[in-house]
């Protein structure tokens, strides 16, 4: 089966790791900017890790027979620092026709302050200039809901932004709905104890239905993996679905949703 | 050694994941086929409740009473 990861950030795991995403059929992954692990002291840092992002890790993958896309952004958890903020968002707009960018993400909040929520704002409105796609990420834990809740309005409320061509990425159960009523594709992150498991993953695939969701492993450099991954496929397919059902989900859904930018390849392998 | 904050905060991701995964485990059993049933009716899920009781509870040894409920108490055989 060929298989798509969403969300990942390649750039910190092991070149193991896509020997295995290559062994379990992963044939594309997309890898937006996020926070390193630790406050970064300048746009220079951003600078050099956008061209990690765009000139090496889809050399990296390619080893493997992967494709690798990316999102470029200043994360909500440094969207803290305006002022930083506002100057790593300057570099963007000359990198936007790289080939191997998708949009603009993952933008969205952390712990949802005012000065989160202004840097959130200012992305929105750069990807609406340049006609963008936009990947959002939602708050943690506690957070989650009430982030969700601040993200979804302020995307409503921009006539500019057409909900088909965002992603809200790690809903849960109580944020799945906020998501897909306003029209959005909805993100599942599989995570072993912070997000969402494989089981429970597969039991909103099978309460809300499988539309406009897509399935990620968001491995980081925390407790994650790209087995989450297929963990949740075998999950799906061990409670009965079909290898048909399984591609819609876990390849076409990504191919979908990333195929509205011309520069994405892949082509779902099923009708609608 | 830790102290109760320490241990707490070591812990309280897994012991929050445990409740939702519970919760889960119950709402999947439920939407199934035959799920009011057995979700009303079901003997184990019945003891599993009082586990629960038991584990939010006060009082020492939760574990080992948790394993009391969870034991089969009929007599050996003669
Ligand atoms: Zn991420």
């Amino acid at each position: 089966m060929h298989i798509i990861d969403p969300h990942i950030h390649c750039v910190s795991r092991t070149t193991d790791d896509y020997l295995y995403m290559s062994r379990a059929g992963v044939v594309a992954v997309s890898e937006p900017a996020f926070w390193a692990g630790f406050d970064r002291s300048s746009a220079g840092s951003f600078y050099d890790y956008f061209r990690h992002l765009l000139d090496v890790e889809p050399k990296r993958a390619a080893r493997y027979g992967i494709e690798h896309f990316s999102w470029l952004c200043i994360n909500a958890k440094e969207a803290e620092n305006v002022e930083l903020s506002r100057e790593v968002i300057k570099l963007i707009p000359p990198l936007l026709d790289h080939p191997r960018v998708l949009g603009i993400g993952e933008i969205g909040l952390n712990k949802n302050t005012r000065n989160e929520i202004t840097i959130f704002e200012e992305q929105v409105d750069l990807a609406a200039r340049f006609d963008q796609m936009i990947l959002i990420h939602t708050p943690h834990l506690l957070d989650k809901h009430k982030g969700t809740s601040i993200i979804c309005d302020i995307l409503k409320n921009d006539s500019r932004i057409k909900p088909e061509r965002v992603l809200i990425d790690h809903c849960e159960e109580h944020t799945i709905r906020l998501a897909r009523e306003h029209g959005f594709w909805a993100g599942l992150t599989i995570y072993p104890v912070t997000k969402v498991t494989p089981q429970r993953g597969v039991d909103i695939l099978e309460t809300f239905g499988t539309d406009m969701i897509c399935v990620n492993s968001a491995s980081d450099w925390g407790e994650s993996g790209p087995h989450m991954l297929t963990d949740t496929l075998i999950e799906f397919r061990r409670r009965g679905h079909s290898e048909d059902e399984a591609t819609r989900v876990f390849h076409d859904n990504p191919a979908r949703f990333f195929g509205q930018c011309p520069k994405w390849t892949i082509k779902p392998r099923l009708k609608p | 050694m830790l102290d109760a904050r320490a241990i707490l905060e070591r812990q309280y991701h897994e012991m929050r994941q445990r409740a939702l995964s519970l919760a889960a485990d119950f709402d999947r059993i439920e939407r199934a086929a035959g799920g009011a049933d057995v979700i009303a009716h079901d003997a184990r899920l019945s003891e599993l409740r009082e586990c629960l009781r038991v584990a939010i509870g006060t009082g020492p040894e939760r574990a080992k009473r948790v394993q009391e409920i969870l034991s089969d108490k009929t007599p050996a055989p003669v």
